[in-house]
């Protein structure tokens, strides 16, 4: 065990959770509003950052301006998703749900498996992927550091949104009361429509950002997912503000047990279920 | 009456042999290595319509049947069961993953095809605790496999690393049944040749459900200070370990990559440059097979053809075509006997099946590896001298 490494392990996990807390934020948004468990989550982080490469590959389009266009064009791809299918299955048992969502997910791999194939993308020419400021023995990433400041920017916002707007009420409001909603007049519909454009949004602008990281797949989702499940579960289902600690508690734990342990790496995986595992025999032995 | 029953015996067996030859394929179409699939489809499909408009095979168009596998050890036994019971096919071909192909095992010895196998290069020689695909299988007469085994593949790269002159090596792998038994065959051979492995570190592919993260590892690369890093992973993990190694500052005076191909698009990214990798094709290798399956790929697919295993599959395709032919009949012993014997033509050069360590029928070896160098935006040869494009450059 390195303990000089230590200083850049706590770095780099503290970095990476600002997009683990992206992509589960909007995961949560859509099962603490919809109540839909979401497992096409990923393939919305997939899309975006296929869309980044093309962007990029088709006009120059640096990433990071590629936000601008990719964050809109995912709201409009998951309002059409669930004003066409999700919207139908509300009532329907959880794991009609489930089996929806799994099911698009399915379509939009292939979809992408038709578009782009099945060979990993680069975005060659990024000219700040490489750079990294050093400080004190440790390097701090410029795309890491920027899609932290990113994903930090995005979930305050998201976070302002659901707390002192009118949006942000309502969604509270069907969150907690979908029948009370509707009776008191809000729109329930419309403002599940607008929940799970965003949630498709957000994923979207985390899948820029890998598109920057590493090199866009059809399956490029899936990690992410994974990790956005195990977010969410520690934080609690549907608890939206405990998105940035969980995320935080995930990231540093992988980042510790990779750099401290020999084939640590190796172990990021066993890291997060190990978490899901502990926080669910906590809450069950927690709750008599 | 008797004249009528011989008659329509005659018709039977007329249109019976009068079928297509079919040929089941198994590829990773879909999943995390559709990368790899899409090659070999490729492949095969050029394969197909060379063979066709020549001819076919025994006079007959060839048919194919490709099932997707998902380098998925499930979903590859349940599509070669579906190929060997409706399909009825009599040879496979395609293959990759040697999870996959250690699934598959089994179900081979049961239906006893003949197998014509690209990937799933895991040996388990040189591994006491895990039998590998060539100990497992190497010895049936009617298995035949022609992707080098990993210990090939680390092989090539032995006598490179010599002339480098490195005195240390640091050797990072995916931590599945390609890196694994792969890197320990790297440690073993480079050890004997007197280099120290300052660091041996498995990582979470991005294949295997990876994030790209790599820092952690590469910050214990940077720790270890070797002359070279040597990684063993999949094509997704090239760039962001590449990316990340220049932004924690950590510059080895040598990086080499072993993946089997390379995204689409890489070579243009900067922090690529006098990065060195290990590929059985490229379309400027200088010999007129090459050349000509590089522009024959081009027309009917539009592009160059940048993962070796389309190389692969076409080669494998046409491998069993000249058998077959060769033969005149799908006879297993026959079509086996010829391709035992016979030198087939490839965009790698002429070669045949020949024993390995274990195996009966091997057919590249170590010899098939090239090792290119990113340099200006271009994978130049830069070793073995016979097929080099370009010298080395010497970049930090």
């Amino acid at each position: 065990m390195d303990l000089t490494l230590l200083p850049q392990a706590l770095v780099s996990g503290v970095l990476a959770s600002g997009l683990y807390a992206l992509v589960a934020v909007g995961l949560a948004l859509a099962i603490g509003v919809i109540g839909i468990v979401n497992f096409a989550h990923g393939e919305f982080f997939m899309v975006g950052a296929f869309l980044a490469y093309q962007l990029f590959v088709s006009f120059g389009f640096d990433p990071l301006l590629s936000i601008l266009f990719v964050a809109p064009v995912l709201f409009v791809i998951g309002a059409a998703i669930y004003s066409s299918t999700i919207r139908f299955v509300l009532k329907a048992p959880e794991l009609n749900q489930m089996l929806l969502t799994f099911g698009i997910g399915i379509v939009l791999q292939n979809l992408a498996l038709m578009v782009w194939g099945g060979d990993p993308r680069s975005i060659g020419g990024v000219p700040y992927r490489a750079m990294g400021i050093q400080l004190g023995g440790v390097s701090v990433g410029l795309v890491p550091l920027g899609s932290f400041v990113v994903s930090v920017l995005l979930v305050g916002a998201l976070y302002w949104v659901l707390a002192r707007t009118p949006l942000g009420r309502a969604m509270r409001a069907v969150a907690q009361n979908r029948v009370g909603a509707g009776l008191v007049g809000l729109e329930v519909n419309r403002v599940y429509l607008v929940a799970f454009g965003l949630s498709a949004l957000l994923a979207g602008i985390g899948g820029v950002m890998i598109a920057v990281i590493q090199s866009p797949t059809p399956t490029v989702g899936l990690a992410y997912t994974l990790k956005a499940f195990a977010i969410v579960v520690l934080a609690g289902l549907g608890n939206i503000r405990g998105i940035v600690s969980a995320a935080i508690v995930v990231a540093l734990a992988e980042s510790l047990v990779a750099t401290l342990v020999p084939n640590g790496d190796a172990l990021r995986n066993a890291v997060f279920f190990a978490l899901i595992l502990g926080t669910l025999v906590y809450r069950s032995w927690r709750r008599p | 009456m008797k004249k009528l029953y011989a008659v329509l015996f005659a018709a039977v067996v007329g249109l019976a042999s009068a079928q297509p030859v079919t040929i089941g394929i198994l590829s990773p179409l879909t999943g995390g290595a559709a990368g790899t699939g899409q090659a070999q489809r490729a492949g095969f499909e050029l394969a197909l319509k060379e063979i066709n408009e020549a001819g076919g095979v025994l006079g007959q168009p060839l048919r194919i049947v490709i099932e997707d596998d998902r380098a998925d050890p499930a979903t590859a036994v349940a599509a070669f069961e579906k190929l060997m019971t409706e399909d009825g096919v009599e040879f496979i071909a395609g293959g990759f993953s040697s999870g996959a192909t250690l699934a598959l095992v089994e179900s081979f010895r049961t239906f006893q095809p003949i197998v014509s196998w690209i990937g799933g290069a895991s040996s388990g020689i040189g591994n006491d605790d895990f039998d590998g695909i060539e100990e497992l299988l190497g010895q049936e007469e009617w298995f035949f496999h022609i992707h080098p085994w990993d210990y090939q593949n680390v092989e090539a790269t032995f006598d490179f690393i010599r002339d480098l002159g490195v005195q240390s090596v640091a050797v990072l792998h995916e931590d599945g049944a390609f890196g694994t038994p792969g890197a320990a065959g790297l440690e073993a051979g480079v050890e004997a040749m007197g280099i120290d492995v300052v660091l041996r570190e498995a990582f979470t592919s991005t294949l295997a459900g990876g994030t790209g993260d790599f820092r952690a590892t590469l910050s214990k690369v940077g720790a270890a200070n070797p002359d070279m890093l040597y990684w063993i992973g999949y094509d997704s993990d090239a760039q962001p370990l590449s990316s990340q190694l220049k932004e924690l500052g950590v510059a080895p005076k040598f990086v080499f990559g072993a993946p089997p191909g390379w995204p689409t698009g890489i070579e243009q990214a900067p922090e690529m440059e006098c990065v060195m990798g290990l590929i059985g094709y490229l379309p400027n290798l200088p010999n007129p097979e090459a050349v000509a399956f590089a522009e024959a790929y081009r027309q009917m697919h539009g592009t160059y053809p940048d993962n070796y295993m389309a190389a692969l599959a076409y080669t494998q395709l046409w491998s069993y075509a000249d058998a077959i032919n060769a033969a005149g009949t799908t006879d297993q012993a026959a079509v086996i006997e010829k391709l035992k014997t016979m030198t087939f033509r490839s965009p790698m050069g002429e070669w045949s099946f020949k024993p390995s360590t274990v195996a009966k029928h091997q057919g590249f070896g170590a010899d098939m590896w090239l090792v290119f160098q990113f340099q200006n935006g271009v994978r130049e040869i830069v070793w073995p001298a016979d097929r080099a494009t370009a010298p080395l450059a010497a970049c930090r």
